[in-house]
Parts: C-alpha cells; structure tokens; sequence
C-alpha cells in the first residue's frame, strides 16, 4: 500500500493529550478503588548477608497491619527477571543489595504499613561484599549468585587488528568510565489492583511491558494465565526501569491472598532505593588510523557493573560491544564485554542500553586521532561513516538505510558556523568557548534474539474499526503512531480509529516498550493487521462496486472507485455484508525483524534489521575558575527513516538531548549517598541548551512507511558532543562522566588555563 | 488522635474538612478531595509535580501543612478549565506539544498560571525562572517554555 491519505508525516495531536491536560485521573496512584490496602516494601539494609531469621510478630500487632508476606508467602517461583531470571521478588535465604525486597506489609493506612515495617526483626548474617567488578572477578571475591559473578561476556571478532595497528599511522589508547545513573522518570512506580467479579486478578500498573508482566505473575503465582489481567496505566516515563517488575509482582502477591484492592506507590526514596540504575561502565579503546584519517583498527574491553541482579545486564553488555566502532568502518576489530554481579544496587535498561557509553568512547577516540594526525573532527567522521553496502563489525552487510552521511552533511554548515563565529565571540577571559561533534548509530529491536510484535484489528457490523495493540506508550506518543499507520493504510481518520492499549485482557504481546522499538516493530505488526483487513474490503468491493480491485482504494470510510470517485460503498455496508457471508473482519498482524544470533566467540551475525543513526553539535562555554559548563547549543540530526509524527520525532530528539546534557554534565548515582532528589541533578528549566532538531529521512525498506525509530538515538550523541566541546574550550580531556564541577576543573588546572588566568 | 477542622474553597468549592494536623495539603486534596491532578513526584519540594495556587501564590503542595490552608483561596489543575472549554495555557499546550507523559504537566500548568497571572508578557527569562522549580524529564522543556509563550500572547489577545 504506497498511498498513505496524508496521515504520515503529520503531527495530529496527540491521543490523551486532553485527559492529561485537566488533570484526569489516569496514573496508576490516582485509581480509586473500594478502601484499599496499601502495600510496604521492606528493603535489605545490608550489602550481602544471609537471612537467619524474619520475625515479624512484633510488627503484625501493629494497629491496622493486615498482613506481612515473606518469600514463604510466594505460591511459585520466586526469582523474576526478563533474560535470566536471578532476582526474587521478596529475598529468600540472602540479600545481595541494600535495596532487595525482604517482607511486604499490607496494612489499613500507609502510617501502620510505615510502622510496621520498622518494626520487622530480620537477623542477618554478614557476608563479605564486594563493589567493583572487576574485584568481583577474582578469585578469592565474594559470590554473589552460587553461579558466580561473571554474568556474560560478548566478544566481536573480525580480521587482526593486532596487525593492522603496525601499519597504522597513529593509534590511541585510552580509558574511559561512566557511573551509576538513575532514570527519574517523575513518576514514582505505582500500582493497583482487585479482583474482578469472576475472581480474576487485575493489576493496573505504571509499566513498560505488560504482557511481559503479566508472564512473570502467572509464574509467580503458579495461576492459569487466564486468571491474571495487567492493564497499564497512564505511565508518567519509564526510560527503561519501567520494563522490570517494580511494583506489580507485590501488588499480584498481596491480591493473591487476601483478595482485597490494594495500591502500592513507591515514594521517590523507594524508586531511588529499589529500581533499576544505567550500568556504570570501564571501557579501554584503542583505535588506530593512517595518515588519511582512515579507521584501521580497533579494540575495546569493556566491563560492566550489573550489580546484584540481571535484569537487562545481557543485552546491554552485547549492545555496548556491538557498537564500539560507532558509525564508522572499520576492518580490524576485537571487542570483549563482560556484565559483572556486585552487591551494587542493580542496574538494568536505561535509554540507550550501554551504547551512550560506548558513545562517550568511540567519539572521543575520533576527536583524539583528528587531533594527532592534524584533521578536522568532521571530516574523520565523514571519511569514515558508514555507508550502504558496507559491513559491520559482527559482518552484517547494510542494504538499507544508512543516513549517517546526511547527517553529517546536515550540521556541518551550522559546525563550521560555530567553529568561524561564536568560538570566536567576546566573552569573560575566564570563558572559554568550545564546539563539540558526536556521532552515533543504534540498532532498532532487540540483539541478535527474536523480538516479535503481534496486533489485531477488527471492524464490528458497523463498520468501526477498533485496533488493539500490547504496546505500552510511556508519553512517547506510540499509541498516536500507531493509530496513524493504521488509519493511513484504510484510508480514514485516525480519531475514526478506536484504540486498546495495553491491556492483556484485550490486546496481544508487542513486546518491551524498548530498544526503540515500537514505532518500527509494533509499526509493522499493525500495519500488517490493516493490510489485511484493507485487502478484504477491497476484494468486497470488487462484488458490491462491479470494479476490478487494482481500481479501488480506501477513502474516508470508504470503498472507492478511483476514476469515478462517486462510485463507492461505505465500510458499514461492506462489514455488514461480509458478516452475513461469515468472512472475519478481525485480523492478526505481526512482525518479527530479521536478525542472524551473534556467534558466540566471534560476534558474526546480524544483530538488527536496521539502524538509526545521528550526529549532534554541542556549543559550549567552561568557566575555567569554576568548573561550570554552560550548554548554549545543540544541533541535533537524526536519520529516523521517516517522521510518522514528526513533533513527536522533534519531542524525543529535545528530551534525549536534554538528558543527555545530564548525563554529560552532572548526573551521579552514588549507592552509599544518593537518596532522593535533593542528592541527584537533573537538567532544570535553567540548564537548557538551544536545541535544533534536524529530522532525516534515509526511508528504511523494511520499515512501516519506511520509519525506523528515534527514542534512545536521541540522547547518545549528546554526552560526547559536549565532552568534545568541553575539550575545544579547556585544552584538556575528561575520561569520567559525569563532567562535573571537580572534574572540569581539574582538566582545566591540568591544561594550564586554570593558572593562566591567576597570572592574567 | 486530636483533629482539627479546617475551611478552604478550592476551585471555587467551599469544604470544611476534620483532619490529622500532620497531614499535607497534597494528601488532602489527592486523598480527601479525590483531586488527582496534581502529583506527587518527590515530596520532598524538590521537582514541582504537585504544584497548586493557594492564596495568590503558587506552592508545592506536598510541603504545605493542610493547617495552612485554613481560610484560603486554592486553585488546582482541575479547575482551570471553563465549563468545557480549555484554558488558554492548557489549549497551548496542546498546540505546543508541551507535554510528553503527562506527568509533570499539572504542576507545570499551575506553576504557568502564577507567572502569567503576575507578569503577561513574560521574557524567555522569566518563564524560565517561573518554572525553574518544576522539573520535567520528557520534554527538555523548550516546547514548554513555548506553550507558555504562546499562552501569554493568546491571554493578552482579549482571550
Ligand atoms: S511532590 Fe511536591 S515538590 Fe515534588
Ligand atoms: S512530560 Fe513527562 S515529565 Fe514532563
């Protein structure tokens, strides 16, 4: 279907908007539901510790405590997890992090849920812990699972790069690290549930995933599927902790036995306390170039933090290795990631899944060899970036769309416009000014593994269309895109269009609202329910229209004829037709990328079915006395296929920059200090950048109207953009994210600046 | 445990309620009030979610004692709007996709509604400062800033 009635590429506004506008109830802590129960959660105070004893007797007197659940009260498996499932839900024998689970209390009022909480005695015996992975790989290291702390290593493999760096004209090596982060989202995790008439659990949940979560309850709770329902509430932002079970397996326990509503809403300390970090990562590059600035060699080892549990662990230790070349070529690689237990609070997905940080390397090493051989650091990015019919480092040949080029083409009148005017604008002595380039590429889907989405969509006997999809919309705005492909390939209106969401009563799997995924995938999956649908009104009207059906189209709730528009038949009379004659008017779509499984000790495969790709420009001013960074700019390209809604495209690339900016700049999650909000910056209205979105459009074969995806390519290339023009100002480079006060200020007092100024 | 009963009109709605003195206004009006459009992201006064107006000024809730709303004047998102018609703030939004998830939105219209209601026609600065307590992690704020905008050039337009 190549016509699309106008509905992609245009910014309708988005569904729910209104709702969220007044102020409506709709997340998972505004639901009302018959006196509740609220839940409490008793974290671990200890990093690593056997249990001996849980006694909660003291604790169940309290006034208004209705019960207190411990990992005996789980009907089945206990341990929950997306790839490996390593984490229980409430903590049996030991704890392995401060913030495990070890007791829920569900009690009358939240004052004797707090009570009794404090109130449980757990006697625990002291293990030795152990906090930096690569200690964790020891021998003589603690174990923080029986298996030991070694969770997964992913290698790629190609050519020799030992060799090929000998001929290179100029190699640089160098370490670079990142730190816990923590996503955020304003939104504490929250939840409700009851029982619905039938006996049926119904858990109403802030989530990224729920038919995922609704897996893990069946297995928690050894019900038939059938028995559980997850319906995912308005979600005020996920960024990747909304794909694990925060909430929702307490709420499912506590239903489960005492069968009365309950809510469970995490204060922000709780989310900071027991949700899912970005993995801090250690990454030595060494890259290597001849005399043109081509990309020879590389290599990379990289060891990640996954701290006490997996969650996610996996998929970002094979994506960070995946992408440490960037978006460049290069013959020669060898790249090891290994994904390592601590008693680290545990880290899972966040926006990007490890390949910010690989960013922050690759893109470092490209601004360091321009340097040493003298070149221009976009003109070593366009010397080497990708182009189609070249190959990957896990050997991949790309066929499809490969907009890097554009990208670079795009920002360089505005690069070379910073580099010739503002750099040399007057400002402060203490002030100086630098421009800064990332570039980046990001793979669309899951690594290498199967990741399919299904949808359905079905028209009644009136001829109303309503799609059901599993997708979670977190406030990307998904549930709009999908209404507009939909709408696009039978020729209606979207607001025609009647839309279930996330609600595993009623909609099937479309998988994680991750990776980028969605608008590509679950894109697909319902196109591919339209097009069904759309090619049984078509064949219908061929018999009602007396018309061949290469000359019929959808239109406005009707079967066309396109030379004689006048000549149509509306969908009412079509559905009612086909009911008669039992022809379904429900169809499945479903899209599944295609992708070969990455060799294990070679890395040769092919990981995704496509790529998006980006390069930001960051201006920015250091004060050299303070440390202070100052973003005034950013220029961010994005090569996302197509913009099905484009302020939506715009929306992610503000967002992503703005968080890059953070991640960049000043965001830290210490586990021994970072408690709330009050010891963890974010970017404020007041640290806001220029940003200047610039949407490419390299239209992707195999995409839904040629769309891939942009939700986390949007803050990848921002962190090294801004590092990069930190080192223009300062002369010096920082090799440890965040850029903070202290340490800008050492890079400034290491080049010299800092001094100049004392003599000036 | 001793009570104590506290009169308010909030969205234009008088109420006389018996409360626990250590409860917030943000309890209040979430939990008594079933006003649930003003949010708790922090509760610590930390990132502007539960922002309302009380008495001419703009507070966050979850800090304010319900005591101190004895007597006073509260506006909260809900009501904003007209009848059915959107406020101009709410409408720019729309407009200026000024919202991504929706969460800080309540807060961030309330914190809008103060600047507006005592400056019309506001800098880029000053609507920067006047939300500068409310955090949003979606939208890198700019679109917010031009809702905003947009609002004051829409009010000022006889709206
Ligand atoms: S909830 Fe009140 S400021 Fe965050
Ligand atoms: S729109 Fe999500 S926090 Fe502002």
């Amino acid at each position: 279907m190549k016509s699309n009635n106008g509905m992609i590429g245009k910014s309708i506004p988005r569904i729910g908007a209104i709702e969220r506008l007044l102020g409506k109830p709709l997340f998972s802590a505004d639901m009302e539901l018959d006196h509740p129960l609220v839940l409490k959660v008793l974290p671990s105070d200890r990093h690593h510790a056997r249990i001996l004893d849980i006694d909660t007797a003291e604790a169940a007197r309290v006034e208004g405590v209705v019960e207190i659940f411990t990992a005996e009260d789980i009907p089945r498996n206990h341990l929950t997890g997306i790839i490996n499932k390593d984490r229980p839900l409430l903590a049996k024998n030991k704890v392995r992090s401060k913030g495990d689970a070890v007791a829920l209390v569900a009690a009358l009022n939240i004052h004797a849920a707090e009570t009794a909480a404090k109130k449980i005695h757990v006697v625990y015996e002291d293990l030795p812990s152990v906090h930096d992975p690569e200690e964790a790989l020891k021998n003589h290291a603690s174990k923080v699972h029986e298996k030991g702390n070694l969770l997964f290593t992913r290698k790629i493999k190609k050519g020799n790069p030992e060799k090929a760096f000998e001929a290179c004209a100029v190699v640089v090596e160098k370490t670079y690290r990142t730190s816990f982060l923590e996503h955020t989202y304003l939104e504490p995790d929250a939840g409700a549930g009851y029982l619905d008439p039938d006996g049926n659990l119904v858990i109403i949940a802030s989530t990224q995933n729920p038919h995922y979560d609704h897996s893990e309850l069946v297995s928690l709770l050894g019900v038939a599927p059938e028995k559980v329902r997850i319906v995912q509430a308005a979600t005020g932002g996920g960024f990747g902790s909304k794909l694990d079970l925060n909430v929702q397996g307490f709420i499912g326990l506590a239903l489960y036995h005492l069968k009365r509503p309950v809510m469970c809403t995490f204060t922000r300390e709780e989310t900071y306390r027991m949700t899912a970090k970005r993995h801090p990562l250690k990454m030595v590059f060494k890259t290597g170039a001849d005399e043109n600035g081509h990309l020879m060699a590389m290599t990379a080892k990289m060891i990640c933090d996954t701290g006490a549990y997996g969650s996610y662990g996996l998929a970002v230790a094979s994506r960070a290795p995946v992408h440490a070349t960037g978006p460049y070529e290069i013959d020669h690689v060898d790249v090891e990631c290994r994904c390592v237990y601590t008693n680290n609070p545990f880290a899972g997905a966040m926006r990007g899944f490890g390949v910010p940080q690989a960013a922050f390397a690759h893109e470092s090493q490209m601004d360091l060899l321009a340097e040493a051989l003298g070149m221009d650091p976009l003109e070593i990015r366009r010397v080497n970036a990708l182009k189609a019919g070249h190959k990957t480092a896990t050997g991949q040949l790309l066929n499809g769309s490969v907009g890097i080029d554009q990208c670079l083409e795009a920002v360089k009148p505005h690069y070379e416009n910073a580099l010739k005017t503002w750099l040399h604008g007057e400002t402060d002595f203490a002030k100086q000014r630098g421009v800064g380039l990332g570039a980046m590429w990001y793979g669309i889907g899951n690594t290498g593994v199967q990741n399919p989405s299904t949808a359905h969509i079905e028209m009644d006997g009136e001829g109303r269309i309503t799609l059901y999809t599993g997708c979670a919309d977190i406030g990307q705005g998904s549930t709009t895109v999908l209404s507009q492909i939909a709408a696009a390939v039978l020729g209606i209106s979207p607001d025609m269009l009647c839309m279930v969401v996330g609600d595993t009563a009623f909609t099937s799997n479309a998988g994680a609202t991750s990776a980028s995924r969605q608008t590509y995938i679950s894109g697909n999956a319902v196109k591919n329910a339209a097009e069904k649908l759309a090619d049984v009104l078509l064949t219908e009207g061929v018999d009602l229209l007396k018309r061949p059906k290469t000359d019929l189209m959808l239109e406005n709730g009707f079967v066309v004829y396109k030379k004689d528009p006048d000549h149509r038949m509306p969908f009412s009379k079509i559905a009612a037709r086909a009911a008669k004659r039992g022809i379904p008017l429900r169809w499945q779509g479903y899209f599944d990328p295609e992708t070969v499984p990455l060799d294990p000790e070679t890395g040769e495969g092919v990981p995704y079915a496509t790529y998006a790709f980006a390069c930001h420009v960051a201006l920015v001013t250091v004060d050299v006395l303070t440390g202070e960074v100052t973003v005034h700019k950013i220029i961010a390209a994005h090569d996302v296929g197509r913009a099905i809604h484009p302020a939506s495209v715009e929306g992610q690339i503000r967002g992503g920059a703005a968080m890059g900016v953070g991640f960049a700049l000043m965001e830290e999650y210490d586990p021994s200090t970072t408690r709330s909000l009050k010891d963890y910056h974010i970017p404020t209205a007041m640290d806001m950048p220029e940003i200047i979105p610039i949407i490419i459009e390299s239209s992707e074969p195999t995409g839904p109207f040629g769309a891939k995806g942009v939700g986390e390519p949007a803050l990848i290339p921002t962190a090294p953009a801004v590092i990069n023009g930190i080192t223009n100002a300062v002369s010096a480079r920082i090799y440890h994210l965040p850029a903070n006060l202290e340490r800008v200020l050492e890079a400034s007092i290491q080049s010299g600046k800092f001094t100049m100024k004392e003599v000036a | 445990m001793e009570m104590k009963t506290i009169k308010f009109v909030i969205n234009g709605v008088k109420q006389e309620l018996r409360i626990p003195p250590w409860r917030t206004l943000l309890e209040v009006i979430r939990e008594d009030l079933k006003l649930t459009g003003a949010k708790e992201g922090c509760g610590q006064g930390e990132c502007g979610s539960c922002t309302v107006i009380m008495g001419g000024k703009s507070v966050n809730s979850c800090l304010v004692p319900a005591m101190e709303a004895d007597g006073q004047e509260i506006t909260t998102i809900e009501g904003l709007k007209n009848g059915e018609e959107l406020h101009p703030i709410q409408e720019a939004f729309v407009e200026h996709a000024g919202m991504q998830c929706g969460f800080c939105t309540p807060g961030m219209i309330m914190s809008a509604k103060h600047l507006l209601d005592h400056n019309s026609d506001p800098t880029l600065e000053e609507i920067q400062e006047g939300v500068s307590g409310n955090f949003c992690r979606c939208t890198g704020y700019t679109k917010i800033f031009e809702s905003i905008d947009a609002a004051a050039k829409s009010m000022k337009g006889g709206r």
